[in-house]
C-alpha cells in the first residue's frame, strides 16, 4: 500500500477495502441531475416532494405482498379479508394504501384486488396502457412489465407468453389477464404448492416471488428468485390508444 | 398534449440528447467496467421519485402521456439504450419537446453539472 500522511485513513482502508464504485461521471448521471435541477426551478415540483419520492421508490419491495400470501395460505380468515377487502389485508402486513408514503402518492391510491388461483384457474396480471402496478405491496415493477412486448402480447398469447417465462399452463387450465389501470391494481394470490405442509409464515413467503404475485411464475420450494427474462422491443410496437 | 401531439414528440430532434445516446455511457457497461455489481444505476430511484413528483405535481407532462411517448420514443428514437437510460432521456425529450425545458438551458445545465461533479 502505498504510504500516506494519513497513518488513521490507511489503516481504515486495510479493514475496510472500497467496494468497487464507478469511477466516472456518466453522462445519464448528469442529466439526471439536470432535469431534475430545471424542473425544480421552474415549479414542476420541489426539491422535498422529489426526496420523499425517492425515499419511497427506494422503500418499496415485494416483501409484504409474500407476506400476504404467505398468510393467506395458512389463515383461512385472513385469506377472506384479503379477497374480500384487499386493503386492509395490506395493513395487516404494514402496507397503508391510503398513504403508502405517509403524504400520498400520484398513482398508487388505488382499489387493490386479490384474485386467487384455483388448480383449474391462473391469473397474470398487466397494464395494457401504460405501466400501473401495485407498486406499495410489490415493489417497483420490473422492465419487462413495462415494455409493449409484454402488455400488447399478454393479452392475445397469455399461454405463450407465460411458456416464454417458462410458465407452462396446462390446457385445461383456463388463463384470466386482469388488465390494471390508475384506480385499480391487482395481486395474485397463487395455489400454495404441494410440498410445503408444516411450513411456517417466513418459510411459506420466501417462495412467494414477485414475479409469482404477477402470475407469471409459480411458488415451488427451493425457488425463492424471479427468472431472468430478456427485455426486447415488440415486434410491432403497441398501439397507443 | 393530445395523442396526435404525443406522436409527433419523436419527430422533435435534441441534438443534446442525440449526442448523450450515441456515447452510450450506460449502466451496463460502466458498471461491467468496474466490476461494480449493483444492477440498476445510482440514479434510478431519483429518477422514480422524479417521476412521481411530476405525477403528482401538475400538468406539465401527465403520466399517462408521459408513458406513451417514453413507449413511442423507446421505439422509435433511442431503441438502442438499455432501461433506465431510455427512460430517463425519454423523459427529457418529452419537457424539451413540450417547452417545458427549454434546449439550450438543459445543454447548459448538463455542462454546469458536470463541471461540478467532475470538480468534487
Amino acid at each position: 500500500m502505498a504510504q500516506t500522511d494519513e497513518p488513521h485513513e490507511t489503516a481504515h482502508d486495510d479493514l475496510h477495502p472500497h467496494a468497487p464504485m464507478v469511477e466516472e461521471i456518466t453522462d445519464f448521471e448528469v442529466l439526471e441531475i439536470a432535469v431534475r435541477e430545471l424542473a425544480i426551478e421552474k415549479g414542476l415540483f420541489t426539491a422535498d416532494d422529489h426526496r420523499r419520492f425517492t425515499e419511497f421508490a427506494e422503500e418499496i419491495g415485494p416483501t409484504a405482498g409474500a407476506r400476504l400470501v404467505a398468510r393467506a395460505w395458512l389463515d383461512p380468515e385472513f385469506k377472506r379479508l384479503a379477497l374480500e377487502d384487499a386493503i386492509a389485508a395490506s395493513r395487516e402486513v404494514g402496507v397503508d394504501w391510503l398513504e403508502p408514503t405517509g403524504f400520498g402518492t400520484p398513482s398508487d391510491f388505488t382499489a387493490l384486488q386479490v384474485l386467487e388461483d384455483t388448480p383449474k384457474l391462473h391469473h397474470v396480471v398487466v397494464c395494457t396502457l401504460c405501466s400501473c402496478y401495485p407498486r406499495p405491496i410489490l415493489g417497483n415493477s420490473p422492465e419487462w412489465y413495462r415494455t409493449p412486448n409484454y402488455r400488447r402480447r399478454i393479452v392475445r398469447w397469455p399461454r405463450q407468453v407465460l411458456g416464454e417465462f417458462g410458465l407452462h399452463v396446462p390446457e385445461d387450465v383456463e388463463i384470466r389477464v386482469e388488465d390494471s389501470n390508475q384506480k385499480h391494481r391487482f395481486m395474485v394470490l397463487p395455489v400454495r404448492p404441494a410440498g410445503t405442509d408444516g411450513w411456517s409464515e417466513d418459510d411459506l413467503a420466501e417462495i412467494v416471488t414477485r414475479d409469482c404475485m404477477i402470475g407469471v411464475a409459480l411458488p415451488k420450494p427451493g425457488v425463492t428468485t424471479n427468472a431472468v427474462t430478456a427485455v426486447r422491443p415488440a415486434i410491432r410496437p403497441a398501439e397507443h390508444q | 398534449m393530445g395523442e396526435d401531439q404525443s406522436r409527433s414528440v419523436s419527430q422533435v430532434s435534441v441534438p443534446a440528447l442525440d449526442r448523450i445516446a450515441t456515447r452510450r455511457q450506460v449502466w451496463a457497461r460502466v458498471s461491467e467496467k468496474y466490476g461494480v455489481t449493483n444492477p440498476a444505476p445510482p440514479w434510478k430511484s431519483s429518477l422514480d421519485g422524479m417521476c412521481d413528483a411530476l405525477d403528482t405535481n401538475g400538468d406539465a407532462l401527465p403520466a399517462l402521456e408521459r408513458r406513451r411517448e417514453e413507449d413511442l420514443l423507446s421505439e422509435e428514437v433511442y431503441s438502442a439504450l438499455p432501461a433506465p437510460e431510455r427512460q430517463l432521456i425519454a423523459l427529457a425529450h418529452s419537457l424539451v419537446a413540450r417547452g417545458v425545458i427549454e434546449e439550450d438551458a438543459l445543454a447548459r445545465r448538463m455542462q454546469a453539472v458536470r463541471t461540478r461533479l467532475e470538480a468534487a
